[in-house]
């Protein structure tokens, strides 16, 4: 089962567009990406640049609305995200635990959609669109 | 420049109401496009939180909480990998996704070269070897 770590470092919907970071985390978070890796669950991770320098686009009645960053409104932002694949919700748990964060961090834990998810009528709608590329399915 | 695109919750992707065939085959269309244009690299959908967890780490703890979680509008339902030359080329494509309302986010993401001296050369390596050896599914 693959499972989406998504990193919330709450003050990050506030962080300026050039937000420094700290040497000493980012060895730490190294080493733990490493440990993900040689036990062969990690298949993808990245970092988020601040919302400061992102955008929102809003389909309400249909139309696309771009509004630029920051956002007032968000509570919560995404700093970044680990792609794993484990055997189950509670192997997924146990890695984000070890995970050397900060007080004001939270990792949520969400299951990726595979197409066997889906109904026959759905999967055959995508059938044609298989060769789409998706994480871990390089 | 690589850009994730997160597709926001909405009261209908967190009731586990899937799209319909013809919203799925639209998206598809869509996704098509973006690989045409060599722009994709990922794209997933996620379960709803109620199959979810949350962890905490306030005072140096894990503290786990299991979904579902309240829908504060930030609750992520999937995500694009994009690679693209601007976020306004990013702009400009996802305009075009087939939604027939809610909100999707788009943010650039780290490269090695943004953290200048923070990110040692040996750092580097690291991220590198570990690309590399990640699992493929």
């Amino acid at each position: 089962m693959r499972f989406m770590m998504l990193m919330i470092p709450l003050g990050y919907e506030s962080a300026p567009p050039d937000v420094e970071l700290d040497p000493e985390r980012v060895a730490a978070m190294m080493r733990y990406n490493e440990a993900l890796k040689d036990a062969g669950v990690l298949i993808t991770l990245d970092g988020l640049h601040p919302p400061s320098t992102g955008a929102r686009v809003s389909f309400t009645g249909g139309k696309p609305i771009v509004t630029d960053g920051p956002f007032a409104e968000a509570k919560e932002v995404l700093g970044g995200y680990w792609m794993i694949e484990v055997a189950s919700r509670e192997e997924a748990i146990a890695w984000a635990k070890q995970c050397p964060a900060s007080e004001n961090e939270i990792i949520e834990i969400r299951q990726v959609q595979e197409m066997t998810d889906f109904s026959e009528e759905v999967q055959k709608a995508a059938a044609g669109f298989e060769e789409l590329p998706r994480a871990g399915r390089a | 420049m690589r850009f994730m695109v997160i597709v926001k919750a909405t009261k209908d992707t967190e009731a586990g109401i899937l799209p319909s065939t013809e919203e799925f085959a639209a998206m598809g269309r869509f996704n098509e496009e973006l690989v045409k244009a060599g722009m994709m690299e990922a794209g997933e959908g996620l379960h709803p939180t109620a199959k979810g967890a949350r962890i905490d780490f306030a005072r140096g703890q894990a503290r786990v909480s299991r979904g579902p979680f309240d829908l504060t509008g930030d609750l992520a339902a999937g995500f694009w990998m994009i690679k693209a030359g601007s976020l306004d080329e990013v702009i400009e494509h996802m305009k075009r996704a087939p939604f027939p309302s809610g909100q999707i986010e788009i943010r650039q993401v780290y490269a090695a070269e943004d953290f200048g001296e923070t990110f040692t050369p040996e750092l580097r390596a690291q991220v590198e070897r570990l690309r590399e050896q990640a699992v493929k599914g």
